[in-house]
């Protein structure tokens, strides 16, 4: 090989890992801040209805300072290169989508969409070149939502809330035949797709108990 | 909205509302996932796609090297290398029409998204090209002549990376070490077989240094390792027997023949009949 081929290929591999070593950055920051994150929504098992808005109102401050790494990350890739650095903060993205939409849906009980998500994830239209929110990563956060939701459904009626698995039940079932609906391919997605069906079993359990006591009205169920 | 989350407020009136609400909640979100499965669809059907063009491509490339290694062997007095090449490239160009149907698939950052679809076909054709280039001019392809065969009159059909580059050669190296020891019996093959041993050997060092950089690089060069060892024992045995006996030449290639069926029998590798 000629010195003039090899510093071609060098001076490429040295942008590539530039541009590598900048995301890497912003990347284990972001980390530090979803994991706070879920951390804080973990509590949501323990606390009753009436005080998860303060609670899920602790995590927007902390929501908003990953916007700064999302931006930096964006600045960092190469037009058209976002499918190629990625995997580096997938699961970053996806555990915020999680966060996201468990908040909406203490706030409004319905279903976050993409583009509101993206939002709220500080992810900008005209980056889209640059980073988007792919459908695969909003999708997984969801079934994360749900999962998480059928622990939430047996936990609340620990603290004495017989309703709300009522509601997580409409909730995760609308969801979950909205899943149906998509031709899955044998990877990630589908694999945690089929964890959706054994939520639902567990949320109807509950169901199944709370009503079978008559815990709640009937006109409820 | 909130005050549904609290157990005991729920008026009849607003219940008939929530309800009808639900509905067309239910009704929204269907739609929501339809355009989803779309998207998805999209992206599958074209990465099915892109895997079937990729498959079509390694299939010529991989037609085109067996018969530049046809071609080489043959028992001709002229420029076989320059013939070999020529004929090679002519059909490597039966891979341009399916080059230039990927390029509609790969526009923009749909490249990195199918990426890994495109890789594989990508790198046997770099690897036949290659090896037209090597009998051709005794050299190693540069990258950029490497990124000119991958354009048409519209400019490249995608971007080249380094990545497929290099692993590309370093498939190489294994075509080269077929040529030499299959050579090597023959008039001038020894000579050959040299110059293929210092060549696959600089080859090595240097894609040596890229090995950090370059995923899967690492594995391709213990193969690159086992082809030269290859070449080398060859090489040796020629070399032995040649020169503590002083016998004619057929009964040397007979020799070294001995050598290269045993080496074949080693590890075959599956998909190169020719070895």
């Amino acid at each position: 090989m000629d010195a003039a081929n090899i510093d071609v290929l060098n001076s490429l591999l040295e942008k590539d890992s530039n541009v590598g070593e900048k995301i890497r950055e912003q990347v284990k920051e972001l980390d530090k801040k979803v994991r706070l994150i879920v951390g804080i929504l973990g509590k949501i098992h323990s606390t009753p209805l009436n005080s998860m808005q303060p609670l899920v109102a602790t995590v927007d401050p902390v929501l908003l300072s990953c916007h700064e790494h999302i931006a930096a990350i964006a600045n960092a890739i190469p037009p058209d290169q976002y499918w190629r650095w990625k995997d580096m903060w997938s699961n970053d993205i996806r555990s915020l989508v999680f966060a996201v939409a468990l908040m909406e849906y203490f706030k409004t009980r319905s279903l976050i969409s993409l583009e509101k998500s993206a939002e709220l994830l500080g992810i900008q239209d005209e980056w889209k070149d640059r980073i988007i929110l792919p459908v695969e990563d909003y999708l997984l956060g969801l079934i994360n939502m749900v999962n998480e939701l059928s622990r939430f459904a047996v936990n609340a009626v620990t603290l004495g809330d017989f309703e709300e698995p009522m509601r997580i039940s409409t909730f995760v079932k609308d969801i979950f035949s909205g899943f149906t609906m998509l031709n899955l391919k044998n990877d990630l997605l589908r694999r945690k797709f089929d964890t959706l069906k054994y939520d639902l079993k567990k949320i109807e359990e509950v169901v199944y108990d709370v009503s079978l006591r008559k815990l709640v009205p009937t006109d409820k169920v | 909205m909130l005050h549904r989350g609290q157990p005991g407020l729920g008026e009849n009136d607003d219940m008939v509302a929530q309800s009808k609400a639900r509905h067309m909640e239910s009704m929204a979100l269907n739609s929501v996932f339809d355009h989803f499965r779309q998207q998805i669809d999209d992206s599958n059907d074209r990465r099915e796609r892109l895997i079937k063009t990729s498959r079509d491509v390694t299939n010529i490339s991989k037609k085109a090297i067996f018969l530049l290694h046809r071609i080489i062997l043959e028992d001709t007095d002229d420029d076989r290398g320059l013939r070999a090449a020529k004929k090679g490239r002519a059909k490597l160009a039966e891979v341009y029409p399916l080059f230039r149907s990927m390029r509609a698939e790969l526009v923009g950052e749909r490249f990195w998204q199918h990426q890994r679809q495109v890789s594989p076909g990508l790198q046997e054709f770099i690897e036949a090209l290659s090896f037209a280039h090597y009998l051709e001019h005794n050299t190693l392809i540069s990258f950029s002549e490497t990124q000119t065969a991958l354009c048409d009159e519209d400019g490249p059909f995608f971007p080249l990376t380094v990545s497929d580059y290099l692993l590309g050669l370093s498939d190489l190296t294994g075509e080269l070490m077929r040529f030499a020891i299959s050579n090597i019996s023959r008039r001038g093959g020894r000579t050959t077989a040299n110059e293929v041993c210092t060549f696959v050997r600089n080859c090595k060092a240097d894609f040596e240094l890229f090995t950090p950089q370059v995923r899967d690089l690492g594995k391709k060069q213990a193969v690159t390792g086992s082809s030269l060892e290859k070449i080398e024992a060859a090489a040796y045995a020629v070399m032995l027997r040649g020169s503590e006996f002083d016998l004619p030449p057929e009964i040397l290639e007979d020799l070294v023949q001995q050598t290269t069926t045993r080496f074949s029998t080693g590890e075959r590798d599956p998909d190169n009949p020719l070895y």
